[in-house]
């Protein structure tokens, strides 16, 4: 099987290779794994909590090419980006943008998961108490 | 499962399906031997291995689809597996740069540490994995068809968690055999 001329590049020259404080409260780390091929994929971005921007984005991948160069591809798309608009980033645009093939699609699924997964972790990091589950006010009413 | 009568029975086939029998057959009978004789590899292999074995159930049963069910990574194991990763690389870069001394040993020593760890933990893999296969078997008899199902959610979940020990306990070996 070839990888695409765009899957070769982010491998020979990933783009934002290595780590943030995972203990910044600004810093959302995510990590998922896909059994399959046992590849794991670190994601972590730097998040302005007045903006909501995504001002810094890391990640670590230890898989193959495509799952390498679908962490690489999401670290240049969510840079820059908000917090919402990075959610709205689908598999298949990785899957499009890379020219991924039909057995590959699991890293780009990884690669979504990924950036879902440090944003929910940013999230439950600066939940003040009333965006936390009411648990209380609504056992009372 | 009984492996002398596995083996008995590919081997009866496999002499069946020979093509020197079919060398005056027609075109179309040695054909069709070829193809069955090739089934009958592809079954014998899926048969003799036990984990192949529970591999070919799940994917039968609907529970390993590629791309149809998503397979779920444990996050305990998820975060073991990175950092030991951390370590390989760690070596790998000491050993491009040809480092030597104490901090090499330790590394090594680390490294060492972790792939019998792992290894110790891929043979607990394993045993889950066949006392599984064993529930599902009880459950066929029986009937149970819940317990069934519970048997195959169990094989699935110990399969995804033997995936990352065994690509581990091959990748650290491979790293620490050059030297």
């Amino acid at each position: 099987m070839a990888y695409s001329d765009k899957v070769v590049d982010h491998y020979n020259h990933p783009r934002n290779v290595g780590s943030l404080d995972k203990n910044d409260p600004t810093v959302g780390t995510g990590l998922v794994g896909a059994p399959e091929c046992g590849d794991v994929m670190k994601l972590q971005m730097k998040i302005n909590p007045e903006t909501q921007v995504i001002e810094e984005a890391k990640f670590k991948t230890f898989g193959c090419g495509s799952a390498i160069a679908s962490s690489s591809l999401a670290t240049e798309w969510v840079k820059g980006k908000t917090v919402d608009e990075a959610l709205a980033i689908k598999n298949t645009d990785i899957v499009r943008e890379l020219a991924l093939p039909p057995v590959k699609i699991h890293c780009s699924v990884l690669a979504e998961d990924a950036i879902k997964a440090a944003i929910s972790d940013w999230k439950r990091k600066n939940a003040t108490e009333s965006e936390r589950p009411a648990a209380s006010s609504a056992a009372q009413s | 499962m009984d492996m002398n009568d596995l083996e008995a029975r590919f081997h009866q086939l496999s002499w069946k399906l020979h093509p020197d029998n079919f060398v005056k057959a027609t075109a179309e009978e040695r054909e069709l031997a070829l193809e069955r004789g090739s089934q009958l590899n592809d079954a014998y292999r899926a048969l003799r291995d036990p984990v192949a074995r529970v591999e070919y159930l799940l994917a039968i049963e609907g529970m390993r689809k590629e791309g149809a069910t998503k397979q779920q990574a444990p996050p305990e194991l998820l975060e073991e597996v990175f950092e030991l990763n951390e370590s390989l690389d760690e070596l790998r870069s000491a050993r491009a740069e040809h480092q030597e001394g104490a901090e090499m040993a330790a590394l090594r020593r680390r490294l060492e540490e972790a792939a019998k760890g792992f290894e110790e933990r891929l043979a607990g893999v394993d045993e889950q994995l066949m006392a599984a296969a064993k529930d599902w078997d009880a459950a066929l008899d029986s009937g149970d068809r819940a317990a069934g199902r519970a048997a195959l959610g169990r094989m699935n979940e110990i399969l995804n968690r033997r995936s990352y020990i065994r690509n581990l306990v091959r990748g650290v070996t491979q790293e620490l055999a050059q030297e």
